[in-house]
């Protein structure tokens, strides 16, 4: 016996055994529907005796397992039915020949048989013989069961005979001795007449009979006899005999105590309709006593205690077990006991004990084994170990299984049934082939032996031929071992992807393998790693922005509340959180991934894409090269939205060594994003803007370069004037159907005097609505006037020859020409130089705001701007401005020091003046005669104005006004020849309080007429010697508070022209009356008139003199309001003149 | 003595093992491995029956032809494996137990280093080389 029953349990010693078989031939699967219907009758319940019958059916068995019947008597083979196809009555006598053939196989040890013949009819089928039974096709056979019924009674008849007449041989009789095959020579020749042959043979009978009173369904009465064959057995040692004694007794234990089998599912055991035990006590009346070699009654009040408690079923396993392992024959019936206690320890839940008896069971030496054997035994261990929750060596064992299916010994090797068997080891390893199980948290699982496995599953789903499976799980080895590959290990695997790759492509698809097993695709989300996922805005330029004051805008409907401070911390909304910009449709938005290389080469990732929902999106995939083990690696993945609507990426796709794959951001925890929806909006027309100004590297300060779609940049002299194109085209694909400009000056450091960009927009908007490729020009006029003359340490430098400012009277007109103060102020020029020409700049950022299409219906727009940025050159300073009194008293002389900080000559005009030309770094006086002004006529501020601005402001705007004013009287203009630029220039900085008031016509304004003549300087009134002179003062005054009184006096004098003024003219002039003159009190808008006359006695040139004096004494006016003009007479004699 | 030693996390993968170098070391990583299966039903009997007065050894998990395999389990649920060569017939029950209390003073000075993070392989020098006298120490 060399074949091991892995299935058996205890429970199976009470079963008598049935052998099914085909005769002749017959369809298998026919067969085998027959055969499951027999099978299904494996339990009998007797007619008149109450008690059960248990069938265990094969369709195939050993003869030589047979021979061991007696030992054990459920492996005696007791029922044959044979099951035939027949078609014709000529066949019947070869059937019936076959049949019987059969059934001498069996012959020894047969009670009854039975032949099945389908298909046959006619006369032969109509013949009555109990052991035949004829059915017209496999189909109409509905009596198969009763049959079986009827056969198993007959065998039970048979058995419950065998029973009692075992049962009932005398003591004295001569009992044969029973023994199993490999021990029939040791008997021959011994002495059968010892008292411990007899024994012996007492023995094994006792243990027989108990056998068969199990079969029999008399639980009790077999216990009994187990009972005393172990003690008879135990007397003469007879080993292998008192194991199967004791190994009886266990299993009428386990019978009685787990009615429900021991089996587990593996044999679909029925649950039992009536409980063996109740069968046992049920036969009780008569049974025992019928029988009984000795009836003992104190066994049977004992009967409980007959029966071994649970921990006594396993010491006698071990027991018997022990007594098996003596003979190295006996190694099938040790291994089946071994199994059968694991069965039982399993049922009592005592894993340490069942595995020490696997282990035992795994040493079992059962000789040579053929590989198929080999395998079923690994198999049956892995089973057993499964069952007492050993998964770990369960695995282990179905591995080893699984690799025996494919020892290189076996010529033809199984890889599909040792991929097969592999899968099933998945589990003891805490391996599951779904990656997402592996994503989140520590790793699960012993990595090296989890390693292994996957790399025997790759190799044996190669060798089945099914590189789609390979390509499935080395893709699973490399997502989730990828930390615990060495760095050759990461070379070798990639290698052998690619491999399999170059024949089947990994995909995304889940493979269902077929046994139903799905293998879910394994995304490559390690390779590469992606840390943070950010949608990036689009560039400033083409942002859509939302009109303002539209409806629909800024309502929040999430909460009543205008503020709340409770923030709802939602995690996992984060993902879903829609971010505050837009895309725009049609428009190429990016998404930034940052992502790394784990592997130590080169990573090629090709077809990176994005995955989004929500809008039709059209991905750009890109391809990337990553260096080994890199850093943080930025990557843009773009990508145009085709429709309007809310947009989510829910993550990328990859290429990796030939495997595509789907990475789900929901399924990456360690991905950093700051959310993953954004509003796509209707689209909107693009702008394209071009200047014929150089682009600009410069970026306006306050503003980031973000912001400004482009930059030009302009060098420009202090009032210089700039003409700039601007075209602007429509790159996109929607009409613009409105343009708007504004311009924001950024750099506001510096006062600027006018405006500094103009545009007409008008001849720009008629081209509107603007169609896609078309474009339109618009004119910028940048005109720059800085002022330059605040830089102190310039003008002190210059200023130090000693001019000052004066108030007082020079009766002539000066015009003087400052000496050339080169060579004085060389040095300091040269090392003042970067100082001075120190160049300004001014900033100003142009917005276009222009919309149209879709975009524009849902309120949208889009905004182009455009940094201008002008570095301004000085042209003339003013580095000294002084006003000196003119004449007249209506004028006044401006006295201009210009200097010139450009490297160029320099021609410097005004209105009423020479030009001056000016070398570079010289510095000229000019002087300008100029009207002095009357500023109260300037437009007063208007209320509100004056109201909203604080003194000082008002003060300010005031002298701009002011400034503005005298720089159009004056009218300079300065202009370089080499550049031929040619511009105006401003005093207004310059000017100070000082020389303003100069410049103001006096409020008290003094007309003077000789002989009815007005008088000013350098007019010259004729009169005749001899003649009255009338002289007529006129006071009027504009200023805002009463003057006076006050007291005039004339003086006459002579001016001999060397410096000598001679005031001793008495006898030269006389006054007519007073030469004093009382002036009472002046109202404001009011004038006084005071006249006298003089004599002039001889000829000559005489001056008047006249000087007021302010008697009030109260307060002081200026000195410059009471400057009266002079008045030059010229008397001349009478008869001369009337003779010409 | 020992041919294999091993120290497993609570969730039973190895943050240690270290084997004899002359042998298949994928063949101990099976033979821990499949040792887990007894650690764990010994644990869970004993947590029934006592509580927290446990013993920490486990004894001998599961002989096998060529090597017996010891088993100890700390409070927080970390085993230590010791494989032995089955030939070593001279070792005592006490010179293991004396063994696993080396192991798990040397592991809980590793664990109280700040640099060291639970759940982590344990690469500590002064720990392996507590192991490798313990390998070396042949009998």
């Amino acid at each position: 016996m060399s074949v091991p029953d892995y299935m058996q349990c205890a429970e199976d010693h009470q079963t008598v055994l049935v052998v099914v078989q085909p005769v002749g031939i017959v369809p298998e699967d026919q067969f085998f529907k027959i055969y499951k219907r027999i099978a299904s009758v494996n339990q009998v319940n007797i007619r008149d005796s109450q008690r059960l019958l248990y069938i265990r059916y094969r369709h195939h068995y050993l003869p030589e397992n047979n021979e061991w019947g007696d030992f054990q008597t459920h492996r005696k083979v007791v029922g044959l039915v044979c099951i035939t196809a027949c078609d014709s009555a000529k066949d019947w006598p070869q059937t019936a020949e076959r049949f019987h053939g059969q059934k001498e196989v069996y012959s020894s040890t047969l009670y009854d048989s039975r032949l099945l013949v389908f298909g046959l009819q006619g006369e032969i089928a109509e013949q009555q013989r109990t052991d035949v039974a004829f059915y017209p096709s496999f189909q109409d056979c509905s009596d198969v069961e009763r049959r079986i019924e009827d056969f198993v009674e007959s065998i039970f008849i048979v058995l419950e005979s065998k029973r009692l007449d075992r049962a009932t041989d005398k003591s004295g009789d001569k009992i044969q001795l029973l023994c199993v095959p490999f021990e029939k020579k040791d008997f021959v020749g011994l002495d059968t007449d010892s008292r411990h042959y007899k024994k012996r043979c007492q023995g094994r009978m006792r243990k027989h009979v108990g056998d068969l009173c199990l079969q029999a369904g008399m639980l009790q009465d077999a216990l009994v006899h187990y009972h005393m064959a172990v003690e008879l057995l135990r007397g003469v040692n007879d080993f292998l005999w008192l194991g199967a004694a004791l190994e009886g007794l266990c299993s009428a234990s386990v019978i009685f105590h787990y009615p429900g089998g021991t089996a587990g599912k593996t044999t679909a055991r029925k649950p039992s309709i009536s409980q063996p035990a109740d069968a046992g006590k049920r036969h009780r009346p008569g049974a025992l006593t019928a029988g009984g070699i000795s009836a003992d009654t104190s066994t049977e009040i004992g009967r409980a205690k007959n029966c071994l408690s649970p921990e006594d079923i396993i010491e006698k396993y071990k027991e018997a077990i022990s007594y098996y392992g003596k003979y190295k024959n006996a190694g099938v019936i040790e291994l089946e006991a071994c199994v059968k206690a694991v069965r039982v320890l399993a049922i009592q839940k005592r894993a340490r004990e069942a595995s020490e008896f696997l282990q035992n069971a795994v040493y079992i030496n059962l000789g040579q084994l053929s590989e198929e054997e080999k395998i079923q035994r690994y198999s049956i261990l892995s089973e057993l170990y499964e069952l007492i929750g050993f998964h770990r060596k369960s695995a282990f064992f179905k591995r080893v299984a699984a690799m025996q299916c494919v020892a290189p010994t076996i010529p033809e090797p199984g890889w599909r049934a040792c991929y097969k068997l592999l899968l099933e080891t998945l589990p003891g390893y805490s391996l599951s082939l779904d990656p997402k199980d592996f994503s989140i948290g520590t790793h699960r699982g012993w990595a090296a032996v989890q390693m292994r496995l996957l790399h025997e599953l790759v190799y044996a789903s190669r060798r089945m031929g099914n590189p789609g499976l390979s390509v499935r799980h080395l893709s699973f080895l490399l997502q989730t071992m990828l930390d615990f590959l060495s760095d050759q290990e990461k070379k070798e695997v990639t290698q052998s992807l690619e491999n399999y790759t170059s024949k089947c492509p990994g995909g995304m698809e889940v493979i269902t393998l077929s046994d139903g097993l799905k293998l879910p695709p394994v995304p490559f989300t390690k390779l590469p790693i992606v840390r943070s996922v950010k949608l990036l805005n689009l560039p400033a330029s083409l942002r859509p922005h939302k009109v303002k004051g539209l409806p629909g805008q800024n309502v929040s409907t999430a909460s009543p509340f205008i503020y709340s401070p409770i923030i709802m911390h939602n995690r996992g909304e984060e993902r879903c959180k829609k971010i505050d910009f837009q895309w725009v449709q049609g428009d190429v938005c990016e998404v930034q991934l940052m992502v790394y290389n784990p592997m130590p080469f080169e990573l090629r990732v090709e077809n990176m894409g994005l995955l989004t929902s929500g809008v039709e999106f059209e991905s750009l995939p890109a391809a990337l090269s990553l260096p080994a083990e890199s850093g943080l690696y930025p990557v843009t993945l773009v990508g145009v939205p085709r429709t309007a609507g809310n947009i989510t990426v829910n993550g990328y796709h990859t290429s990796v060594f030939g495997v595509s794959s789907d990475c789900l951001l929901e399924g990456l925890p360690s991905v950093k994003t700051s959310g993953c929806l954004v509003e796509v909006i209707p689209s909107l027309p693009r702008l394209q803007l071009s200047t014929s100004l150089p682009r600009s590297a410069h970026t306006n300060q306050p503003m980031s370069k973000e912001q400004l779609s482009s930059s030009v940049s302009i060098q420009l002299f202090n009032g210089e004037k700039q003409q700039v194109t601007i075209t602007l085209e429509n790159i996109g694909t929607e009409d613009i159907e409105s343009l708007e400009l504004t311009s924001k000056t950024v750099n506001t450091k510096d006062k600027v005097f006018g405006k500094f960009l103009s545009w007409d927009l008008e001849e720009a908007l008629r081209h509107l609505p603007l169609k896609p490729g078309q474009t339109v020009t618009l004119t910028i006029s940048i005109k720059v006037k800085l002022d330059f003359s605040g830089q102190e340490n310039l003008l002190q430098d210059l200023n130090d020859d000693g001019i000052s400012v004066t108030g007082l009277p020079i009766s002539s007109p000066l015009r003087q020409v400052l000496k050339p103060r080169a060579e004085t102020k060389a040095v300091s020029s040269e090392s003042g130089k970067a100082e001075y020409s120190h160049v300004k700049t001014l900033e100003a950022v142009l917005n276009f705001k222009y919309s149209g299409g879709a975009g524009k219906m849902e309120g949208y727009y889009r905004e182009l701007s455009l940094g201008v940025h002008v570095d301004i050159e000085p042209s003339v300073f003013f580095t000294r401005v002084s006003a000196l009194p003119a004449t007249s008293t209506r004028q006044c002389h401006l006295l201009l020091d210009i200097f010139n900080p450009t490297e160029h000559e320099l021609t410097v005009s005004a209105k009423n003046s020479k030009d001056l030309v000016l070398h570079p770094s010289e510095c000229q006086r000019m002087a300008i005669q100029v009207e002095k002004f009357d500023f109260e006529s300037l437009p007063q501020l208007d209320q509100e104005t004056t109201r909203l601005s604080s003194p000082k402001q008002l003060e300010e705007e005031r002298q701009q006004a002011q400034g503005c004013q005298i720089n159009s009287k004056l009218d300079i203009c300065w202009s370089i020849i080499s550049l031929q630029s040619s511009r105006e220039a401003s005093v207004e900085g310059a000017l100070n309080q000082l020389v303003l008031e100069h410049m103001q016509l006096a409020p008290l304004q003094w007309d003077v007429l000789v002989n009815g003549k007005p008088c000013d300087c350098d007019v010259v009134v004729d009169c005749k010697v001899g003649d009255a002179v009338t002289l007529e003062v006129k006071l009027t005054n504009l200023s805002k508070s009463p003057v006076g009184p006050l007291s005039l006096s004339v003086m006459p004098y002579q001016d001999y022209q060397n410096g000598v003024q001679n005031y001793d003219l008495d006898e030269a002039v006389t006054f007519i009356g007073s030469n004093t003159f009382f002036i009472d009190t002046v109202k404001p808008k009011e004038s006084s008139v005071c006249e006298g006359a003089m004599l002039l006695l001889y000829t000559g040139d005489f001056y008047l003199n006249m000087k007021v004096q302010d008697d009030s004494a109260r307060r002081e006016l200026p000195l410059a309001w009471f400057t009266l003009p002079g008045v030059h007479i010229r008397a001349q004699d009478t008869p001369l003149q009337a003779g010409a | 003595m020992a041919v294999c030693i091993a120290v497993i996390a609570k969730e039973n993968y190895p943050l240690y093992i270290r084997s004899v170098p002359s042998q298949n070391e994928l063949k101990f990583h099976y033979t821990v491995h499949t040792s887990l299966d007894v650690v764990e039903e010994k644990v869970s009997a004993v947590g029934k029956s006592i509580g927290d007065q446990r013993e920490l050894y486990l004894g001998l998990l599961y002989p096998t032809e060529d090597y017996k395999v010891y088993g100890y389990v700390t409070n927080s649920k970390v085993k230590f494996v010791i494989v032995v060569d089955s030939s070593n017939t001279s070792l005592r029950d006490n010179e293991i137990r004396s063994m696993f209390r080396k192991l798990h003073n040397s592991f809980t000075d590793v664990m109280c280093n700040p640099f060291y993070n639970p759940g982590d392989p344990i690469q500590s020098k002064a720990f392996n080389g507590i192991v490798s006298g313990m390998m070396v120490q042949t009998g």
